[in-house]
């Protein structure tokens, strides 16, 4: 067997694999953590590294255009509901790549932030199930199995969260976010129900393709929005997501950014694809309804976040903040879907949004890890308490810059290029969005600066005379994403149009992903 | 594209910015020396030379440069370069002397707005990272006041380029489609009043944007000893004066571009090198009316503001009033629609 | 696919447009030309003399602790003008997780008016 036919199966079974691999590698960390903490370390590596190559093997593919579909169970489909399918469209796949990247970037970082905890066998293991549902949650085509993997990723980032049970607060931190979570995944189980009692189906295809848009459907669509909604951090339903971001360890803090936004993921595979073919039937459109919780997201999000003295629980309140443009953008791109006169707008709005994704998991990943940092070299959280760290910590004073020029889009970082999407789009919806969302990003900025000022600015203290820049695992984490910042930065046009633009056309063009199933199906061109 | 076409566009953007950051800093420094000039007569002075500032910028120069030991030098000494050498990039951006941006297409309103940012955020953080407490005061002033001038901004921008989008125009928001279109030309009575209304606001938005009386809270000589600039001496305060000196030519080319993008030279029927005199000069006479309106009148005519009056003044009167003036242009259509009415420009017949 | 041509395209947007190289290059020539005319300046001053302390008006400098000023106190301007926007809104964050379960119900209950009462109400007219 040659090479290409290795590649071509590898790539034929990558949607079984990508989950496979780090739920396998979870089971067997424990076993490799008897050995020694570095053949541990290293074999986690290796094992999203593995993950990491399969997604880009499989996006690399699929941004050319293909579906891949991967049943489990019976081929034979005119069986109803004896398998579960896993379906990979562009936008499946742009959301698997900012999965994967978040969850290696964390391990590489957390084999320094956390040497010094004890349960790190257990530390690995939930992160590699962690990842594995996300994954889960962003490749499957099943609705079932959605709420399955929604689950898998709820119990484990609550028992990260809690993870320095020595605190009292992340372990309440903890104690919410397993409440919050399993109410939210109550009333997805609840919609479930309410379809597969309609459509006697589970597959998200079958259900888009058959959907009515009946009394019980519209239920069902508040409540997912709702859940899911919740689960992404969307104000008025974010308050979970402070305490859980700020209380977390650096490292699974930006975990739990790729985690609500497979959540976010959920909210826009419901809206797009299983009522894509419904909402020409709608005469309020639930992209208004997207777009206005995107804008109320956005400007709590940043004045709370002015309000913060504590430095993980601002650059939270500032991760609420970027959730608004990305449902400001995509939510924009459902207003205008069926209107012929703005395709260009909304192709444009969508093209933001979920660019914005990207950006978001990254400036708000790095501006993290550089907390952690600061945590790590100086056991200190509270922004009234830091000061003067840019002597010791070049280096994370760079990374942070960069995070805090990202965050705020200002040019040339990647932020810049989304949000000029995202402006120079909605203006034609309504120019009141454009303006608050430009009001937004100006607040993030002085948010930010306040924080430089805060911790890195200032007279040399004498407490903090002996800290040093942190060890190299953690500056190596932060250095590839505040690289990849600056490339998407300076190259805005070849990311658009090569990973950004079939996402967009993914969602727009719902046809297509029911098509992959049902071939008779005749909507959604 | 090809390789030469490639290193001519480098050449161009290599040429070019070496030409406007002589104009920006020149212009600068001459438009600062006739505002000073002017103020003090209105005051009852004398007042200084009109080449005063460049002889301010030579005194500056042979100052010491001195680092204060709460600084953090490295952050202390880039600012100031980084607020000029952002100010000069948004000349690439901006039709000067009434010809086209330098590069048109490359550019747009929206990168502008975040341009101008750069240089105010530089003085921000150079005032923090002078470890000064003063100095820390003026700077978080210096953020509050550009948070609050920021909402009006955005919204005379964005209606701008709304109402052109409206007009069947593309590329709405770069600067040469609005200088192609005149709000002026195709406002209807009630739109008339609405852009009036703006160009009000966007002239109060101008000295906060500069650091002038009334918004110059952050500097407050009189009671935080010249805030963010306290500790700056020597040639890194000489960059902060430059930076001045051209932002001052960036605001007033910016709303000689946004509201006024007229050339006298099509009246006279002018071709080649006198109407490119003529524009020019014509071109330097309204960036002089806009600074002694928006900065000299202003600062010789009032007080200054505490801070949350400021912040005040810009998020609740003056964000209604360009509300009211977003209201009157997006009624304006319908109502020429409704009664007939022709843009206001058409009815006087002046194009 | 990563041709140079690719990399030296313009963004474009619809409405406008950005091209970040042309403004690294335009930044680059700027700073050297910056770097050039600060050059001319004196770049010496007296190393740990009364020069370098910070200016408190004649006062005698404090403890380094209280010379830093603690983010708490950063935009007071903006906070004090816009109280009643923030005390409402610290107010809204309770911290009790049963009042998170609450926020949850209501949003539910809005989007549930919204698309079914109001959808049906739209549908009457």
């Amino acid at each position: 067997m040659n090479v290409a036919d290795l590649i071509a199966l590898l790539l034929q079974h990558s949607p079984a694999l990508i989950v496979a691999v780090p739920l396998l590698g979870a089971f067997i960390t424990p076993l490799i953590s008897r050995l020694n903490d570095k053949v541990r370390n290293v074999f986690v590596i290796l094992t999203l590294g593995l993950t990491a190559s399969l997604v880009f093997l499989l996006a690399s593919d699929v941004f050319t255009g293909n579906i891949h579909t991967y049943i489990f169970g019976s081929q034979d489909l005119a069986l109803p509901v004896v398998r579960i399918l896993f379906e990979v469209d562009a936008m499946s796949a742009f959301m698997a790549i900012i999965s994967v990247i978040l969850s290696l970037v964390a391990v590489i970082y957390s084999w320094s932030f956390m040497k010094e905890n004890t349960g790190l066998d257990k530390y690995y293991t939930l992160i590699l199930l962690m990842t594995a549902g996300m994954l889960g949650m962003e490749l499957t085509g099943d609705l079932f199995n959605f709420f399955v993997f929604l689950e898998i990723t709820s119990i484990s980032s609550a028992a990260l969260v809690a993870f320095w049970t020595n605190k009292a607060k992340s372990v309440e931190a903890g104690f919410k976010y397993i409440v919050i979570s399993t109410i939210g995944a109550l009333f997805i189980l609840f919609s479930i129900a309410l379809f597969y009692g309609q459509y006697n189906a589970l597959n998200m295809a079958m259900i888009a393709s058959a959907i009515q848009y009946t009394f019980l459907d519209k239920i069902a669509l508040v409540l997912l929005i709702a859940a899911l909604a919740m689960k992404a951090g969307v104000v008025p339903m974010h308050m979970w997501l402070p305490d859980a971001y700020g209380k977390a360890p650096s490292s699974v803090t930006l975990i739990l950014v790729g985690a609500t936004q497979a959540s976010l993921y959920g909210v826009f595979r419901v809206c797009f694809t299983i009522y894509g073919g419904a909402i020409n039937l709608t005469p309020i459109s639930v992209g208004w309804i997207l777009v206005i919780l995107g804008i109320i997201t956005m400007l709590l999000g940043v004045a709370m976040a002015i309000i913060q003295t504590d430095f993980k629980r601002l650059i939270a309140f500032g991760a609420v903040a970027e959730i608004g443009y990305i449902l400001l953008g995509i939510g924009t791109g459902l207003v205008v879907m069926l209107n012929p006169e703005m395709t260009a707008t909304g192709l444009a709005a969508m093209k933001g949004g979920i660019f914005h994704i990207m950006n978001d998991a990254l400036d708000v990943g790095l501006l993290f890890l550089v907390a952690g940092a600061i945590y790590y070299a100086t056991k200190e959280t509270s922004l009234n308490k830091l000061g003067g760290l840019a002597r010791n910590m070049k280096y994370t004073t760079v990374f942070f810059i960069i995070g805090l020029l990202a965050i705020s889009g200002m040019p040339p970082m990647n932020g810049f290029a989304s949000k000029l999407l995202i402006y120079e789009s909605t203006y034609q919806l309504n120019p009141i969005l454009s303006i608050i969302a430009i009001l937004s990003s100006i607040m993030l900025l002085a948010v930010f600066v306040k924080v430089f000022h805060a911790a890195f600015l200032g007279p040399a203290l004498p407490k903090f005379e002996n800290v040093k820049e942190v060890p190299k695992s953690m500056l190596i984490a932060m250095g590839t994403i505040a690289t990849i910042i600056i490339i998407f930065g300076l190259f805005p046009e070849l990311i658009i149009n090569n990973i950004v633009e079939p996402a967009a056309n993914a969602l727009v063009n719902y046809g297509d992903y029911i098509r992959e199933v049902i071939p008779s199906f005749a909507g959604g061109v | 594209m090809d390789f030469l076409q490639i290193s001519q566009t480098a050449m161009m953007v290599i040429i070019g910015t070496i030409a406007l950051a002589l104009f920006g800093i020149f212009f600068g420094l001459v438009y600062k020396g006739i505002d000073r000039k002017l103020s003090a007569h209105m005051q009852g002075r004398i007042g200084p030379p009109i080449r005063q500032p460049f002889r301010d910028v030579v005194k500056l120069f042979t100052k010491e440069n001195i680092v204060p030991e709460n600084a953090i030098p490295w952050i202390f000494n880039l600012a100031p370069l980084v607020g000029l050498v952002a100010t000069i990039s948004i000349l690439l951006y901006l039709p000067l002397g009434g010809f086209q941006p330098l590069f048109p297409g490359k550019g747009d309103l929206i990168l502008i707005l975040y341009l101008l940012i750069i240089p105010s955020l530089a003085m921000v953080i150079g005032g923090f990272s002078s470890g000064s407490p003063y100095a820390t005061i003026g700077a978080q002033r210096e953020m509050a006041t550009m948070i609050a001038y920021e909402f009006p901004l955005a919204i005379i921008i964005i209606t701008i380029a709304w109402r052109l989008s409206m007009q069947g125009v593309t590329n709405v928001f770069a600067l040469s489609s609005i200088a192609a279109t005149p709000v002026w030309n195709i406002a209807g009575p009630l739109g008339f009043i609405g852009f009036i209304i703006l160009l009000l606001v966007l002239v109060i938005i101008t000295p906060a944007e500069l650091s002038k009386i009334p918004f110059d809270s952050p500097e407050a000589e009189t009671e935080i000893a010249g805030g963010l600039l306290t500790e700056y001496s020597g040639r890194n305060l000489a960059m902060f004066y430059l930076t001045d000196g051209v932002k001052t030519v960036v605001m007033a080319s910016l709303i000689v571009a946004l509201f006024f993008p007229y050339n006298l030279s099509p009246l006279f029927g002018l071709e080649s090198y006198p109407a490119f005199a003529v524009d020019i000069a014509f071109y330097l006479a309204k960036v002089f009316l806009v600074i002694l309106f928006s900065v000299t009148l202003i600062r010789v005519a009032v007080a200054r503001l505490k801070i949350d009056q400021i912040v005040y003044t810009y998020w609740v009167p003056l964000t209604l009033l360009s509300l009211v003036g977003l209201i009157c242009i997006m009624w304006d259509q319908t109502i020429m629609a409704n009664f007939g009415l022709q843009p206001v420009f058409e009815m006087l017949g002046i194009v | 696919m990563f041709t140079l041509e690719s990399l030296l395209e313009t963004f474009q947007t619809g409405s406008g447009f950005w091209n970040p190289i042309i403004w690294v290059v335009a930044i680059l020539v700027a700073f050297l030309i910056a770097v050039i005319l600060r050059g001319f300046g004196n770049k010496e001053y007296k190393k740990n003399t009364g020069q370098t302390q910070a200016f408190l008006s004649g006062n005698p400098e404090y403890e380094k602790e209280q010379m830093h000023i603690k983010s708490s106190n950063i935009y007071w301007g903006f906070t004090e003008s816009l109280k009643w926007v923030f005390d409402s809104l610290k107010k809204m964050h309770t911290g009790n997780v049963s009042d998170y379960a609450l926020w949850f119900v209501i949003v539910m209950a809005i989007l549930f008016v919204v698309l079914i009462v109001g959808e049906n109400l739209v549908g009457a007219i």
